[in-house]
């Protein structure tokens, strides 16, 4: 049966001081002014239509992510964070996390985050070697990085994660261990890290740099866990290792498959409505100026299709290291778990998967090695035609 | 019978065979201008693309002589390619004369010299022909003195054209008024008619092309076909002209059609002869043959959804083509599909392309092979088209491989390479002689190594220039052996080929260093082996990746990790699964590619 889950909200903040050229998330080059004031204005807006109907329900974490939401005043966040203890129904365990750049000019003021409500600071270091810095085209250097998350302590949030990316142009397996363990020393709780790939629309993808090859690529990710593992950082998505008990919530919720609102320029939601047995998805207009126009900024409402919703909830909850029981596959997805069995079976003679304990299935470490292997067996087949 | 004038033309492709066709119909008034469209003979579609006629058709028209007579002009198309030399012989068969084309420019072909001989051998008149006289390149004094020196006729009174101007044109119908003999025959003997073609029609069932040779054959005679014995009445006879025109009598040295109720075209095999039931001739004409395919390959659908598609298509195509066979093949790595004959590559490539293009099939070929004749130790001899299906060298005598006698046409400054070429692929030479700018060469080559890149490998060492003909000789025994591809130890059966023992270490090892650089990477490491029997002679792995790649993405949208997953499942698709092991469609083709570096 399908059972309301937990909700997060997202808030999406689309400008950066520049545009970096690997990024492929909906960011802008800042130019001219920042209107805060007017974006804001249109964050609640939105955040009071899509709450509207949530009324009552608790919201569990917030997430301020970008763009470079740091470069808002904390004013704005704080209005926010304010129309969605309103809304709905909130404690003093809501985790909220904002994501800021290290740079001086765009970090922010800590404490004022910190007093708005923030609990969480996410900082996009990305690495600690000037040069690969420069490469990415990050207007941060290494120093500033390390005064950033020492910034972060002192202003008395309580949780810091570390963005880095591995498998830089030009990059030895040495360099990647290097920007790990220079990571490691400022003993963030939460550490992310991915591997640079080249996506396209971006100035990386119609300029290629010369990357490692994919042998090259895998060995610094070998390297670099053993690093992340022997400092005590456990490896609890593919891509993200926390101390214990520091995970990032708000992301665990979407890896659970749970509920979120997405509010802000391209935002994507996604609610359960348990009484009419539905699964919604919303995605708001993605260019700033036309969601801030917009009087309703949703651009698209569709519903999640039984068979789409075990696969969506299958994508997501095979990233996890602990993977999940059956129990709340049904619960999240409203189908039987039965429907799974052909796939995990296929799975586990690969290798892939393995079951761990009463009706709960993981991903080996194989399984998260392989892990686009391991999703597509799971994905429908041939969609409607 | 006077006034009947049955020939055929003879040229390589391209040297204007079909556009000369379309004036003879244009200056006879065959068809009103607007119906006329380029090519008119070449019906199929393929065939005009390719520009090669695949079955053999007829116009009959009536020309105004002037002499003043109008003669009944009956051109027999007849097919341009090596592998339907026997269908080339039998259109030959209906005719008097013929009318040898050869390209200004050009110079005589290979392909040409063969056909001409045929038609020299079986009685007919050659007249020579210069088409493309217009051209700025064209020199018909050369073209003349290759024409004497290479066949061997007297060019002093050859035709120049150019078709596609219509200059000469006349000229050369009054020369086939002239000097093409006319028909012989006994209109009061019992009837004798040539099956020059036969060819499915939607509505009215198989339509024969035939040729009167004595008798005649009316409406609702009861027609015997002498190979199968069984009979049928005469529903439709007539002519081409070219529309299908009922007379309802073809006359003693006609070429007509003849449409009788027969359901399949096997039912009116090329080269049979017709009779009357009521009152048959005591011979059949000589020359028939059964049509045998030389060249053998499995085809698969690449999804086994469209196995009764596939099935289907192979039905229609088989009405048409009677040299087509197949039958279902079951293989350990394709799954479900026919193991297909063929008469040659080009008649290979042309279904295959048919099947691809009319019935939209997509389909993994396997390397063609030949038929090899196999003695085994209990004295039987048997014949296998399939290399996997080749038993233990202890239950064999002997293997024997099919022997053809190539002729080859190329200019002397390109003489050396195609001996080399020749010596490469085992060739025995025969005959060599120089024949003014050219030199004719015969070998006896391995069909196995014509099958396997000859041809293309012949254009490229002579610059396009070398043309080649075969024809089937013999089966000679050799030291052959079956190599096995095998993949994590488990053999390929689709991979398997029958190669000579002393290049056999040699193909191994090419063939998995071939496989190493089309299998991709995978979760597991991969071993490709070659082996003889149970002995590995080449081996290689192609290495376990080491993990997928996961990109930061935005965890709220997952449509377009969704994206991306679909299109490395639609990629894996396209790969066929042995084992746990994806394989590329492209690898089961890289036998023919080996050689090819």
């Amino acid at each position: 049966m399908l059972a309301e889950p937990p909700l997060g909200l997202y808030v999406h903040m689309p400008w950066c001081l520049a545009k970096c050229p690997y990024c492929d998330f909906n960011s802008h080059g800042l130019r001219g002014e920042l209107p805060h004031e007017r974006y804001t204005a249109a964050l609640i807006r939105d955040l009071e239509r899509a709450a509207g109907p949530l009324r009552g329900r608790e919201l569990a974490t917030v997430f301020f992510g970008g763009g470079t939401p740091s470069l808002f005043p904390a004013e704005s966040v704080a209005r926010v964070l304010t129309a969605a203890r309103r809304l709905l129904a909130t404690d003093a365990s809501l985790e909220v996390t904002l994501e800021a750049n290290p740079g001086g000019m765009e970090i922010g003021d800590l404490a004022s985050f910190r007093d708005a409500g923030v609990t969480r600071i996410s900082l996009g270091v990305q690495s600690f070697d000037a040069r690969a810095l420069r490469v990415l085209g990050r207007i941060h250097g290494p120093d500033e990085a390390r005064a950033a998350a020492r910034a972060v302590s002192a202003a008395g949030l309580e949780r810091l994660n570390l963005d880095l990316m591995y498998a830089l142009p030009g990059q030895s397996a040495e360099e990647a261990v290097a920007d790990v363990e220079a990571a490691v020393v400022l003993a963030p709780e939460h550490i992310s890290q991915y591997q640079l790939t080249l996506e396209p629309n971006t100035l990386f993808h119609a300029r290629p740099p010369e990357l490692p090859d994919e042998d090259s690529a895998a060995a610094m990710q070998e390297a670099t866990a053993e690093a992340l593992a022997a400092a005590g950082y456990v490896r609890y998505e593919v891509s993200a290792w926390a101390r214990p008990g520091a995970e990032c919530r708000h992301n665990l919720n979407y890896w659970r498959y749970g509920d979120y609102l997405g509010v802000g320029a391209g935002a994507h939601g996604k609610i359960t409505r348990t009484e009419e047995g539905r699964i919604l998805r919303t995605r708001n207009f993605r260019h700033p100026d036309a969601y801030m126009q917009a009087g309703d900024p949703l651009e698209e409402l569709t519903e999640v299709a039984p068979r789409d919703r075990v696969f969506e909830f299958m994508l997501n909850v095979l990233r996890l290291a602990d993977g999940f029981d059956t129990a709340l596959f049904e619960s999240r997805t409203g189908m039987p778990a039965g429907v799974l069995a052909p796939a995990l079976a296929r799975a586990d003679d690969l290798g892939l998967v393995e079951a761990c304990g009463n009706a709960a299935w993981r991903p080996t470490l194989r399984g998260l090695q392989f892990l686009n292997d391991l999703q597509i067996l799971f994905l429908p087949e041939a969609t409607d035609s | 019978m006077k006034r009947i004038r049955n020939f055929s033309i003879i040229a390589h492709i391209d040297h204007g065979k079909s556009t000369l066709a379309d004036r003879f119909i244009q200056t006879c008034g065959g068809l009103a201008d607007r119906e006329m469209s380029d090519q008119v003979l070449d019906s199929m579609d393929l065939e005009r693309e390719r520009g090669i006629t695949i079955k053999a058709q007829s116009v009959s028209l009536n020309y105004q002589a002037k002499d003043g007579e109008t003669y009944q002009l009956n051109l027999i198309d007849t097919p341009g390619h090596v592998d339907f030399s026997y269908e080339v012989s039998r259109s030959l068969a209906a005719c008097e004369g013929a009318l040898l084309v050869v390209d200004a420019a050009q110079g005589v072909e290979a392909q040409s010299v063969a056909n001409c001989y045929t038609a020299i051998e079986q009685g007919l008149e050659v007249l020579p022909v210069v088409n493309k006289i217009d051209l700025p390149s064209a020199d018909a004094e050369r073209v003349c003195t290759e024409i004497e020196e290479i066949i061997g006729i007297d060019a002093t009174d050859a035709v120049r054209t150019s078709a596609k101007t219509g200059l000469g044109v006349v000229d050369v119908l009054e020369a086939v008024v002239s000097r093409i003999p006319e028909p012989e025959g006994d209109p009061d003997a019992p009837l004798q008619a040539l099956i020059i073609d036969s060819w499915f029609d939607n509505y009215v069932g198989v339509v024969s092309l035939i040729r009167i040779v004595n008798g005649r054959l009316g409406k609702r005679d009861k027609v015997r076909v002498m190979s199968t014995g069984r009979s049928y009445p005469a529903d439709r006879i007539g002519r081409f002209t070219p529309k299908m025109t009922d007379t309802g009598l073809l006359e003693t040295g006609e070429v007509g059609f003849l449409v009788a109720g027969i359901k399949e075209i096997d039912g009116a095999p090329v080269g049979d002869t017709l009779t009357l039931e009521s009152n048959p001739c005591s011979e059949p004409l000589p020359g028939f043959r059964e049509v045998q395919p030389r060249v053998f390959a499995g085809l698969f659908p690449v999804s086994s959804d469209d196995y009764e598609t596939f099935r289907e298509a192979l039905q229609k195509l088989k009405l048409n083509d009677s040299a087509l066979h197949y039958e279902p093949e079951s293989s350990g790595a394709l799954g479900f599909g026919f193991r297909c004959g063929f008469l040659g590559m080009l008649h290979m490539e042309i279904v295959q392309e048919r099947l691809e293009r009319e019935y939209g099939l997509e389909l993994i070929t396997t390397a063609p092979t030949v038929v090899y004749e196999l003695a085994t130790t209990d004295g039987a001899v048997s014949y296998v088209d399939n290399p996997a299906r080749l038993p233990q060298s202890s239950q064999l005598d002997e293997i024997r491989e099919p022997i053809i006698l190539a002729n080859i046409l190329v200019p002397q400054n390109h003489v050396g390479a195609v001996i080399g070429l020749c010596v490469e692929k085992r060739g025995v030479q025969k005959r060599m002689q120089y024949l003014g700018g050219q030199v004719s060469l015969e070998y006896e080559l391995p069909m196995s190594e014509v099958v396997l890149d000859f041809f293309d490998r012949l254009k490229s060492v002579s610059r396009g220039y070398a043309s080649f003909d075969y024809e089937f000789c013999r089966y000679q025994a050799a030291p052959l052996t079956r190599l096995d591809i095998l993949i994590n130890g488990e053999r390929v059966d689709a991979l398997s080929v029958i190669v000579h023992r002393e290049s056999a270490y040699r193909r191994g090892k090419d063939l998995v260093e071939r496989m190493r650089e089309l299998i991709p990477r995978q979760m597991f490491d991969v071993a490709i082996q070659a082996a003889i029997g149970g002995q590995i002679i080449a081996r290689t792995t192609v290495k376990a990746l080491r993990k997928n790649v996961t990109a930061k993405c935005y965890g709220g949208d997952v449509s377009r990790k969704r994206k991306l997953l679909e299109k490395q499942k639609a990629g894996k698709r396209r790969m066929k699964q042995v084992g746990s092991v994806e394989i590329p469609q492209e690898a089961f083709l890289a036998v023919l590619q080996v050689e090819k570096k």
